[in-house]
C-alpha cells in the first residue's frame, strides 16, 4: 500500500507551483546583480551570490516539507507556534538592529528575522485552530484566535517594530477565520464596533507610532512634501519605474539603482529596477507569473482533500497576494511605505527560505488531495 | 464552495488590476515627465576646461602660451573647522587667513579661494588633506617673451577672455567651442568620467610678425626714448608688398603677463590708436598728385625764396630761405612753402581726392584692436587756412600706421595693401584653417609716379637732404621726415617745445625689404625728424637688413663676399604638433 501511495504522491507533485517560484527567484538574483552593480572599480557586492546560496537552501527546504504528510502538522502545530512567539519575545529583548527596527536574531555567523519564520508557524496554526473548530465559529472561537493569533502576534511584532508585518499577519488570520465561517450577525457588530471606535483606536495606533512611521505614512499621502526626505523613497521609485516605458531600458542597463537614486534598490524596491530595466511588459509577465502562482495556491486549497489543507493553503495564498500587491503598490505609490518585501524576488535569505516552505506545503497539500490513508 | 471561489477569484482579479492600471500610468502615460526626472538628476553639467590656441610668430616660435594653473574652491558647508582651515591655508597660499576665513564660511556650496595656483602650491594644499577643498582645472595665459609684442599680443582677463590685440581680434579662433558636456552623478554627486578630460583646445594663431625683427626694433625704441627722453615712441615694420606688419612696438610698454599693474596709457597701441598731425610725411599727398595729374614734373620750378607763403591770412614759414626749387628738391630739403605751391596749383578737390585715395580718414583694416580712423576734412568743411595747412601736414589726424601705407605704396610699385598681422590660423592638429590673404591691395599710383617719387625719397635721403644720418651702410634708403609741432593743452596754440618728430622710408629703395616708420613724441633737446627719428631708423634697419641676411645693394660694385647662410624668409604657416 505504501508503495502506491509514494508512486501516485510523485504523480501528483505539483511542477507548477515549484517552478513559478524557482523562476521568479532566478529573475530576482539577476536583478538583485543589476541594482547592486558598482559605479567605481569597487568589487560587486555579493548579494546576488548569497541569495543563489539562500535559493538553494530553499529548494532543499521546499523537497523537505514537501515530502510528508502534512497533516502530521496537525500534532506539532502548537509548539511550533509557541517556538515562534518565543522567537518573537527572544527578538525584542536581543534583537540586532538594523534600519531603525530590531528585526534581526543572530545566531553565530548566521542572522535571521524571527518574523518571517513566524509567518508560516502562525498560518499553520490557525488552520490547526479553525480545522478543528465548528463552522461557522462560535464566540469563544472568535475571541480565542483573535487574541491568541491575531492581536497577540501584532503586540509582539509591533514591538520589534515591524507594523507591517503584524498588520498583515493579523488580516491574514481574519481572512481566514472568514473563510472558516464567521455568524453574520457577528461580522456586522464587529464592523460596527471598528467603525465606531477608530477616531480612539486611530488616534491610539498614530501616538504608538515610531517617527519614521509616521513620516511614512505623511509622505505616502503627499510625496511632494519633502521630495530630499520623506517621500524621496516614493518618487525615486516611481521615477524609476517611469524610466522603463514598454520594453525597458534592457538588462543591466537601469541606472537609477546603481546610481544611488533608489534606496533599498536590493530588498524592498526591487520591484522598480525590474521595471525600468524589463518595462511594461517584463511588469506585466512578472506579476502574471504571480497571480497564475497565487490563483494556483487557491485552486490547492480547493482541491485539498481536508480543512487543515484547505485553510493552510488559502493562509498561504493570502499572505503571497498581500504581500506581492503591497510590496508593488507601494513601489508605484499606491501604499505606504511599510517595508514588505516582494516574495522571491527581494533579496533576503530567511524571507527567501521560509517562502520557499511556504511553497512546499501549498505542494504537499495538493499531492495529497487523493490520498486516503490517514 | 462555487461562490467563495468566485469572490476569491474576483479579489485577486481586482488586486492585480489596480496594480496593471498603476503600471500603465507610470510607465506608459507618465513615462515621459518621470524619465526626465531620472535624466536631470542623473545628469551634471560641467564647463568644458577651455584652452587657447597658441599664438605664434612668423617663423613658429610661441609668443603666447598656457600654463597648468588649478584653481581651488571649496564647498563651505563640508569644511568643518574654518579657522584652523583658514590658518594652514593662509600659511600655503600666502594670503591673509581673514579673507580666506570670509569665503571659507561663504552661504554657499561652491566659493573660489584661489585662483590659478602654481603647481607647487596645490600639492602643498592637496597634502593638508582638507575635506571640502577641491582644484579645477584651469589655466593661465603666460606669455614667454615678456613685454616682447606686448601691444601687438594684447591680454587676457582672469577667465581667459582676450581684451585687447590679437587675443580678442582673434578670440573666436583662439578659443575654441566651450560650453558644458552632461555627464552621469550618482545620488552623492559623484560623477562617473567616461575616459579623458573635457576641454577643448582652440585654435592658434600665426603672426606676421618676426620676433627677431621685433626684437631689434624694441631693443632700438628703449635706445631711443632714453636717448631723446621722448614721452612716445612707435615704430612700425611692414613687407610693402603683402601688408604683413613685420614689427610693431611702442613705449612705453606694459607686461602682457600682468597688464593690470600698468597705466592704460602704456598698454595702447600708439601704432594704430594715437592720431597725430604728420607734417612734412604728409607732403606725399601732395607730390603724388602733382605727378600723376602731371601738374609738375619733378624738374617744375617753384620760386620759394621768400621763405614764406599767406594762405587763408596764415604764415607759413620755411626753416631757412632756399630760393627757387625743383619739386624734387621740395621734396627733399623738405621746403613748405614749395609745398603750398604746388597743392595751391592743384586745388582742393583735385589734392583732395589723393588724401582720400592713400587711404587718410578711413582704417586701414588692421586686425587688431582700437584703430582710429584719423580726422580728415572733406573740402566744403575746409577753412581758408586748409589748403596750405594741409599740404604740409597739418590740420589733418592720422596714425602712424597711415602714413606707413602710403609709403609702402612707392615701395610696392603703386598699390594701396591691406596692413595685417595675422598670417594664418591653424587647427589644434597644426592644420591650416585660415590663411588671410595678402593680394587684397589697390592700384593707386601709376609706376611712373612712382618711378619719380621714389626718386625724390632717395634724395631725402642724401647729404643735401633732410635725412642724411637715415642711411643704412652699403643699402640706399628712400624715405621722407617729418617735424610738427604739438598743440599746446594750456594755450591751445602750437608749442614752441613739444615736437612730434618721425621718419618713414623703405630699404633698400629699389627693391624694398620693409617700410619702416618711427614716431618719437616730445623729444627733449633736438627735434627735427632727421635728427631724432631718422638715426633710429638707420639703426633699425641695418640691424634689420643683417638678421633678415639682405645682401648689400653695393656687393658687386665693392666686390664683398657673401656667405649665404640660407634663405629666411615669408614662412607664412608652421607644424605643430
Amino acid at each position: 500500500m505504501k508503495r502506491l501511495d509514494n508512486i501516485l504522491e510523485f504523480k501528483h507533485f505539483d511542477w507548477l507551483t515549484f517552478t513559478l517560484p524557482v523562476v521568479m527567484t532566478v529573475l530576482g538574483i539577476m536583478t538583485i546583480y543589476s541594482a547592486t552593480r558598482p559605479l567605481f572599480d569597487t568589487p560587486h557586492p555579493p548579494y546576488y551570490i548569497r541569495q543563489t546560496v539562500w535559493l538553494l537552501l530553499g529548494i532543499m527546504a521546499m523537497f523537505l516539507t514537501a515530502s510528508f504528510d502534512y497533516k502530521r502538522l496537525i500534532r506539532y502545530a502548537y509548539p511550533i507556534y509557541a517556538v515562534g512567539l518565543i522567537l518573537l519575545g527572544i527578538t525584542i529583548v536581543l534583537g540586532h538592529t538594523g534600519m531603525g527596527a530590531q528585526r534581526w536574531l543572530r545566531i553565530g555567523p548566521i542572522s535571521f528575522q524571527p518574523s518571517e519564520f513566524f509567518k508560516v508557524a502562525l498560518i499553520i496554526v490557525v488552520a490547526r485552530f479553525l480545522s478543528a473548530s465548528k463552522s461557522p465559529l462560535n464566540i469563544s472561537g472568535i475571541l480565542v484566535s483573535i487574541g491568541l493569533f491575531g492581536i497577540l502576534p501584532f503586540i509582539l511584532l509591533y514591538k520589534q517594530p515591524d507594523l507591517g508585518t503584524g498588520l498583515l499577519m493579523l488580516i491574514i488570520v481574519t481572512i481566514m477565520m472568514l473563510c472558516k465561517g464567521i455568524p453574520r450577525r457577528i461580522v456586522v457588530i464587529a464592523t460596527v464596533l471598528l467603525i465606531v471606535s477608530l477616531p480612539v483606536t486611530g488616534n491610539l495606533f498614530w501616538k504608538g507610532l515610531k517617527d519614521y512611521q509616521k513620516n511614512r505614512l505623511v509622505a505616502f499621502i503627499d510625496p511632494k512634501v519633502d521630495p530630499r526626505g520623506i517621500g524621496y523613497q516614493i518618487e525615486q521609485s516611481k521615477v524609476t519605474i517611469g524610466s522603463g516605458e514598454f520594453f525597458g531600458k534592457g538588462y543591466l542597463k537601469g541606472t537609477q539603482g546603481p546610481l544611488r537614486f533608489l534606496p533599498e534598490k536590493h530588498t524592498d524596491f526591487i520591484f522598480s529596477v525590474f521595471a525600468e530595466e524589463w518595462g511594461f511588459l517584463g511588469s506585466f509577465l512578472l506579476l502574471s507569473l504571480y497571480a497564475v502562482l497565487i490563483i494556483r495556491g487557491f485552486e490547492t486549497a480547493y482541491y485539498s482533500k481536508d480543512d487543515f489543507g484547505t485553510l493552510l493553503s488559502i493562509g498561504i495564498s493570502i499572505m503571497f497576494l498581500l504581500y506581492v500587491t503591497i510590496n508593488v503598490g507601494m513601489t508605484m505609490g499606491l501604499m505606504p511605505v511599510v517595508g514588505i518585501p516582494l516574495p522571491f524576488f527581494s533579496y533576503g535569505g530567511t524571507a527567501l527560505l521560509t517562502n520557499f516552505i511556504c511553497i512546499g506545503l501549498l505542494i504537499n497539500v495538493r499531492r495529497h488531495r487523493f490520498s486516503l490513508f490517514y | 464552495m462555487n461562490k467563495r471561489a468566485l469572490l476569491v477569484a474576483t479579489i485577486v482579479f481586482v488586486m492585480f488590476f489596480v496594480v496593471f492600471l498603476r503600471l500603465i500610468d507610470l510607465m506608459l502615460l507618465d513615462h515621459e515627465k518621470l524619465s526626465r526626472i531620472a535624466r536631470i538628476q542623473q545628469t551634471k553639467g560641467q564647463e568644458i576646461l577651455v584652452r587657447r590656441g597658441t599664438i605664434y610668430d612668423r617663423n613658429g616660435r610661441e609668443l603666447a602660451i598656457n600654463l597648468e594653473r588649478p584653481s581651488l574652491y571649496c564647498d563651505p558647508k563640508i569644511i568643518t573647522s574654518p579657522q584652523k582651515v583658514a590658518y594652514s591655508l593662509g600659511r600655503v597660499l600666502k594670503k591673509r587667513h581673514r579673507l580666506i576665513l570670509k569665503n571659507l564660511k561663504a552661504d554657499r556650496r561652491f566659493v573660489w579661494l584661489a585662483r590659478k595656483v602654481k603647481p607647487e602650491v596645490a600639492e602643498a594644499v592637496q597634502r593638508l588633506k582638507i575635506e571640502g577643498l577641491g582644484f579645477l582645472p584651469d589655466t593661465k595665459r603666460f606669455y614667454p617673451k615678456g613685454t616682447l609684442a606686448a601691444h601687438v599680443l594684447g591680454f587676457v582677463d582672469i577667465d581667459n577672455r582676450g581684451l585687447e590685440g590679437v587675443e580678442h581680434t582673434y578670440e573666436k579662433y583662439l578659443v575654441a567651442d566651450g560650453g558644458r558636456v552632461y555627464l552621469t552623478r550618482d545620488a552623492r554627486g559623484n560623477i562617473l568620467y567616461r575616459g579623458g578630460d573635457y576641454e577643448s583646445v582652440g585654435d592658434s594663431i600665426v603672426l606676421t610678425i618676426d620676433e627677431g625683427l621685433q626684437a631689434i626694433v624694441e631693443e632700438e625704441l628703449d635706445r631711443a626714448l632714453k636717448k631723446w627722453q621722448a614721452e612716445a615712441i612707435t615704430a612700425i615694420m611692414m613687407d610693402p608688398y603683402t601688408g604683413e606688419i613685420l614689427a610693431l612696438a611702442n613705449r612705453p610698454t606694459f607686461d602682457p603677463n600682468r597688464p593690470g599693474r600698468f597705466r592704460p596709457s602704456y598698454r595702447r597701441n600708439r601704432a594704430i590708436t594715437d592720431l597725430y598731425e604728420p607734417g612734412s610725411t604728409f607732403k606725399i599727398v601732395m607730390a603724388a598728385a602733382a605727378l600723376e595729374e602731371r601738374v609738375a614734373g619733378l624738374n617744375s620750378r617753384f620760386d620759394c625764396s621768400e621763405g614764406v607763403i599767406e594762405v587763408g591770412g596764415k604764415k607759413i614759414r620755411d626753416s631757412h630761405k632756399h630760393g627757387v626749387l625743383t619739386l624734387k628738391e621740395i621734396i627733399q630739403k623738405s621746403s613748405n612753402v614749395g609745398a603750398v605751391k604746388v597743392a595751391l596749383k592743384l586745388g582742393p578737390e583735385r589734392f583732395f581726392r589723393y588724401v582720400e585715395l592713400f587711404g587718410f580718414g578711413r582704417k586701414t583694416g588692421i586686425d587688431l584692436t582700437g584703430e582710429s580712423p584719423g580726422i580728415v576734412k572733406p573740402p566744403r568743411e575746409w577753412s581758408g587756412t586748409t589748403q596750405g595747412a594741409m599740404a604740409i601736414g597739418y590740420e589733418v589726424m592720422v596714425t602712424p600706421l597711415q602714413i606707413l601705407r602710403a609709403y609702402a605704396a612707392v615701395a610696392n610699385g603703386g598699390y594701396l595693401v591691406r596692413p595685417h598681422i595675422v598670417s594664418a590660423v591653424l587647427s589644434p592638429e597644426g592644420l591650416i584653417i585660415k590663411k588671410v590673404n595678402s593680394t587684397d591691395k589697390e592700384k593707386i599710383l601709376s609706376s611712373r609716379t612712382v618711378k619719380l617719387l621714389k626718386e625724390a625719397f632717395k634724395a631725402v635721403v642724401s647729404e643735401d637732404g633732410t635725412a642724411a644720418q637715415a642711411t643704412v651702410p652699403g643699402n640706399t634708403v628712400a624715405g621722407k621726415t617729418g617735424t610738427t609741432r604739438l598743440i599746446d593743452p594750456k594755450t591751445g596754440r602750437y608749442s614752441y617745445k613739444d615736437f612730434v618728430s618721425s621718419f618713414v622710408g623703405m630699404v633698400p629703395a629699389d627693391n624694398p625689404a620693409f617700410v619702416m616708420i618711427v614716431v618719437i613724441w616730445k623729444p627733449k633737446h633736438k627735434y627735427y625728424g632727421g635728427e631724432v627719428a631718422a638715426p633710429v631708423f638707420s639703426d633699425i634697419a641695418r640691424k634689420a637688413l643683417a638678421y633678415r641676411y639682405i645682401p648689400r645693394e653695393d656687393i658687386l660694385k665693392k666686390n664683398i663676399l657673401v656667405v649665404s647662410r640660407g634663405i629666411k624668409n615669408n614662412i607664412s604657416a608652421v607644424e605643430v604638433e
